[in-house]
C-alpha cells in the first residue's frame, strides 16, 4: 500500500505536466510493483505459518467445519419439514451410539449426529453475522472518531467506553430475554455489546495510520476525505481487527451457545449445539453421556479452530514475537 | 499518597455517569417489554389494583418523568417483585448474592495462580513441547464451554465416582447442622467463612468439597486467558535488558525468572485480570445452572425463562453494579501498585 501511494504521488506530479495517459501508466506500474511486493510478503507469511503446527491444526479444523456446513445435506439428509429442526423418532429414552444413529439419540429420539452436522450451519450463521455487524460498526465508529477527532471523537468514544464498562453477557441476557426467544434476537442482543471493542481497536489503529507519510501525501494531493479513509486509512488499519475477528468467529459461538443453553436463543428442537446440551443435561446424570458429549465437542472444536488460527496469525504479524 | 487519594476521588466521580448509563439501559429495557407495570403485578391482583399500580409508579407520565421515578424507586429499595421466587427482588438478591460471590471469588483466585504458573512455564520453555502443550491447554481451556465442562465433571465425579453432588451443601449436613436441629449461624452467607466463624468442621469440609468442582469449571476459561497474557508478557520481559543484566551478574536462572522477568511481566496480567474479574459473575450463570448452585445467576436464568421481568432487570442491575465496582477496586489497587498510572491520569 505504502509504495503504491508514493508511486501515485510521483505519477500525479508528472501527469499534471504531460497527458493523462502517463498518469495512468505510472499508476499501473506502481500498482503492479505493490502487488508483487504484497505477493512476496504473503509468501513469506505463508512460509512462517507453515512452521506453526498449532496454526495449521486450527486451519484444518476450520476448513473441516466449512466443508461440513457446505455438504450438510449429503452428510445427513435434510428434514423435509425444516432442515434446521432435528427429526424426532419419538423413542423417548436416549439410545447409545451405534447402528443407525452414529452419535446416539437424545431426548424424544432426536438424532444427535443430525444436530451436530446441521448445527455447523447455524453456528457459522451466528458467528459470521455477529462478527460482521461488530466489524462494520467498529470500522465506521472507530474510523470516523479516530480520523475526525474533536467533539465527534469524544462523544463516540465516551459511548464506546460506557458500553465497555457494562457487563456484556448479562446485558445481552436481559435484552434477549426481553425481546423473546429466537436466534435473530440473540444475535441482536450480542451485537449490542460486541461492537465496542472493535471500535476501540479501530480508533487506535486509525490514529496511528493517519499520521503516516502516505496519508499526508494523499491529503496534500487533495484526495477527498472519504477516499482517504476508505482507500488509505482503513486498509492499513484493519490488520489487528482481522485477528480479533478471526478469534471472535469462534468466541461468538461459545457465548451464543451459552445463552442458548440458558434457554435464550434457538427454539426447542433446533439443531443448535448449546440447546442440544441443555436438552441432554438431565440425562447425563443417568449415565447417558452421549447426549451432551457430541454437541459439546462440536462447540469445543469450532471455538478451538478459529482461536488457534487467529492466535497464529497474530504471532505472525507481531515482529516482537518473531525471532 | 495525596496523588493516590486524588486518583481515587477522580475514579469515583468517573463511576457515577457509568452507573447512570446502566440505569438508562435497564430503564429502556423496562419500556421495551411492553407494559412496565408487569414488573410489579402479582398473580393475585385484579384490574383495579393494576390501575392503582400504574398510578403509584407513574407509568402514565411522560418518559423522562417516569425515569425520574424509576431512579427514585431504585434508591428507596423498591426493585419490584420477583414472581418466579415469590419475594421482592431486593430480598432475592440478598439471599442469592453470597453464593455467587463465594463461587466467583474462589474461581478468580484459582485462575490467577494457575494461569500465571502455566504462562511462566510456557514462556520460559518457548517452542519446546511443553510450550506447545501449555498453549494447547490454554486455548483448549478457553474453547471448552463452561457448561459442557461442568456436565462432564458431574458425570465423572457424581454419577461415576459418587463423590459429591450438586448444590452448596449435602442434605444430611443441612439437616444435622442448621436450625432447627443444629446451631449453625449465618453471618455473611459465605459458607466457608461462616463455617470458620462457627468453628464447624463438618460444614466447612462439606461446603469446600461442593465448591471445588464449580469453581474449577468457572476458572478454566479464565485461567487460559491469564496463561496467554502471562506467556506473551513474559516473552517480552525475557528479552529485556534488565533480564540480560541479571543473567550477566551471574544470578541463577530461577531467580532471574521469578524476581526480575516475572515481576515486571505481571503488570499487564493484573490489568487483564482486573478487566475480566467482573465478567466472572456473569459467566457464573452457566456454572450455577449446571451445578444447581443457589446463586444470582440461576435465579436470573430462571427469571429470563419465566419472563419474570422485575427479576431479570434487578439481576442485570445488580450484576452491573458489582461489575462496575469491581473495576473500580481493581483500578485503585493497580494505581497503588504502579505510580505511573495515577501520575498519568490523575
Amino acid at each position: 500500500m505504502h509504495t503504491s501511494i508514493l508511486g501515485y504521488v510521483q505519477g500525479g506530479a508528472e501527469g499534471a505536466m504531460t497527458v493523462g495517459s502517463s498518469v495512468h501508466l505510472a499508476r499501473e506500474a506502481s500498482f503492479r510493483k505493490s502487488l508483487d511486493r504484497r505477493l512476496e510478503e504473503f509468501r513469506y507469511y505463508l512460509h512462517l505459518f507453515r512452521k506453526s503446527p498449532l496454526g495449521l491444526l486450527g486451519l484444518g479444523i476450520v476448513i473441516g467445519f466449512l466443508v461440513i456446513a457446505v455438504i450438510a445435506p449429503l452428510l445427513a439428509p435434510a428434514n423435509p419439514v425444516d432442515p434446521y429442526i432435528i427429526p424426532k423418532t419419538f423413542v423417548t429414552d436416549p439410545q447409545p451410539p451405534g447402528g443407525q444413529y452414529v452419535f446416539g439419540t437424545g431426548p424424544f429420539g432426536t438424532d444427535i449426529y443430525y444436530g451436530v452436522v446441521w448445527g455447523t450451519r447455524i453456528s457459522l450463521r451466528i458467528s459470521i453475522t455477529l462478527v460482521g455487524i461488530s466489524f462494520i460498526l467498529g470500522i465506521v465508529i472507530g474510523g470516523v472518531s479516530g480520523y475526525l477527532g474533536g467533539p465527534v471523537e469524544s462523544i463516540l468514544m465516551r459511548l464506546t467506553d460506557l458500553f465497555m464498562s457494562l457487563p456484556g453477557l448479562v446485558l445481552a441476557m436481559a435484552v434477549a430475554a426481553v425481546l423473546g426467544r429466537s436466534i435473530e434476537n440473540l444475535i441482536l442482543a450480542l451485537a449490542l455489546v460486541w461492537w465496542p471493542s472493535y471500535a476501540r481497536i479501530m480508533r487506535g489503529e486509525t490514529l496511528r495510520v493517519k499520521n503516516e507519510n502516505f496519508v499526508e501525501a494523499a491529503r496534500a494531493l487533495g484526495v477527498s476525505p472519504r477516499n482517504i479513509v476508505f482507500r488509505h486509512v482503513v486498509p492499513n488499519a484493519i490488520g489487528p481487527l482481522l485477528v480479533v475477528a478471526t478469534m471472535d468467529l469462534g468466541t461468538t459461538v461459545l457465548v451464543a451457545s451459552a445463552l442458548s443453553f440458558i434457554g435464550l436463543g434457538a427454539q426447542p428442537g433446533t439443531a443448535e449445539w448449546g440447546l442440544m446440551i441443555s436438552d441432554g443435561r438431565n440425562w447425563i446424570l443417568d449415565g447417558r453421556w452421549w447426549t451432551v458429549t457430541f454437541p459439546g465437542l462440536a462447540i469445543f472444536l469450532f471455538v478451538l479452530g478459529w482461536n488457534l488460527l487467529g492466535d497464529s496469525i497474530r504471532d505472525l504479524l507481531d515482529p516482537k514475537l518473531r525471532r | 499518597m495525596a496523588s493516590l487519594l486524588r486518583y481515587i476521588v477522580h475514579r469515583l466521580v468517573g463511576t457515577i455517569p457509568i452507573l447512570f448509563a446502566l440505569t438508562v439501559v435497564i430503564f429502556s429495557l423496562t419500556r421495551l417489554i411492553g407494559d412496565p407495570a408487569s414488573a410489579y403485578v402479582t398473580p393475585q391482583m385484579g384490574p383495579a389494583e393494576i390501575a392503582r399500580i400504574k398510578e403509584i409508579y407513574h407509568f402514565n407520565d411522560p418518559i423522562p418523568v417516569q425515569y425520574y421515578y424509576y431512579l427514585l424507586g431504585l434508591l428507596r429499595g423498591d426493585w419490584g417483585f420477583s414472581r418466579s421466587q415469590g419475594v421482592p427482588v431486593l430480598e432475592a438478591i440478598g439471599a442469592f448474592l453470597p453464593a455467587t460471590v463465594e463461587l466467583a471469588f474462589t474461581a478468580f483466585v484459582l485462575s490467577l495462580f494457575g494461569g500465571i504458573a502455566l504462562g511462566t512455564v510456557s514462556a520460559v520453555k518457548r517452542d519446546r513441547p511443553i510450550d506447545h502443550a501449555t498453549r494447547l491447554f490454554a486455548l483448549g481451556g478457553y474453547a471448552l464451554p463452561s457448561f459442557f465442562l461442568g456436565l462432564l465433571f458431574l458425570y465423572f465425579f457424581y454419577t461415576q465416582l459418587r463423590w459429591v453432588g450438586p448444590g452448596r451443601l449435602s442434605d444430611t449436613v443441612v439437616l444435622s447442622q442448621f436450625p432447627p436441629a443444629g446451631t449453625f449461624r449465618s453471618y455473611t452467607g459465605l459458607l466457608i467463612l461462616d463455617s470458620i466463624l462457627n468453628w464447624n468442621g463438618t460444614v466447612f469440609l462439606d461446603a469446600l468439597s461442593h465448591l471445588i468442582l464449580p469453581s474449577i469449571t468457572l476458572a478454566a476459561g479464565y485461567m487460559a486467558l491469564v496463561a496467554r497474557v502471562t506467556r506473551s508478557s513474559m516473552l517480552d520481559s525475557l528479552n529485556r535488558e534488565y533480564v540480560r543484566t541479571a543473567r550477566a551478574k551471574g544470578l541463577d536462572e530461577s531467580s532471574v525468572i521469578r524476581r526480575h522477568a516475572r515481576r515486571n511481566a505481571l503488570i499487564p496480567v493484573v490489568t487483564v485480570a482486573g478487566v475480566y474479574l467482573g465478567g466472572l459473575i456473569g459467566y457464573a450463570v452457566m456454572v450455577e445452572l449446571v451445578f444447581l448452585w443457589p446463586g444470582l445467576g440461576r435465579w436470573g436464568a430462571r427469571a429470563a425463562l419465566t419472563l419474570d421481568h422485575a427479576a431479570i432487570l434487578g439481576f442485570a442491575l445488580v450484576v452491573g453494579i458489582v461489575y462496575i465496582l469491581s473495576n473500580l477496586i481493581v483500578d485503585v489497587a493497580y494505581a497503588y501498585l504502579d505510580p505511573r498510572i495515577r501520575a498519568g491520569r490523575g
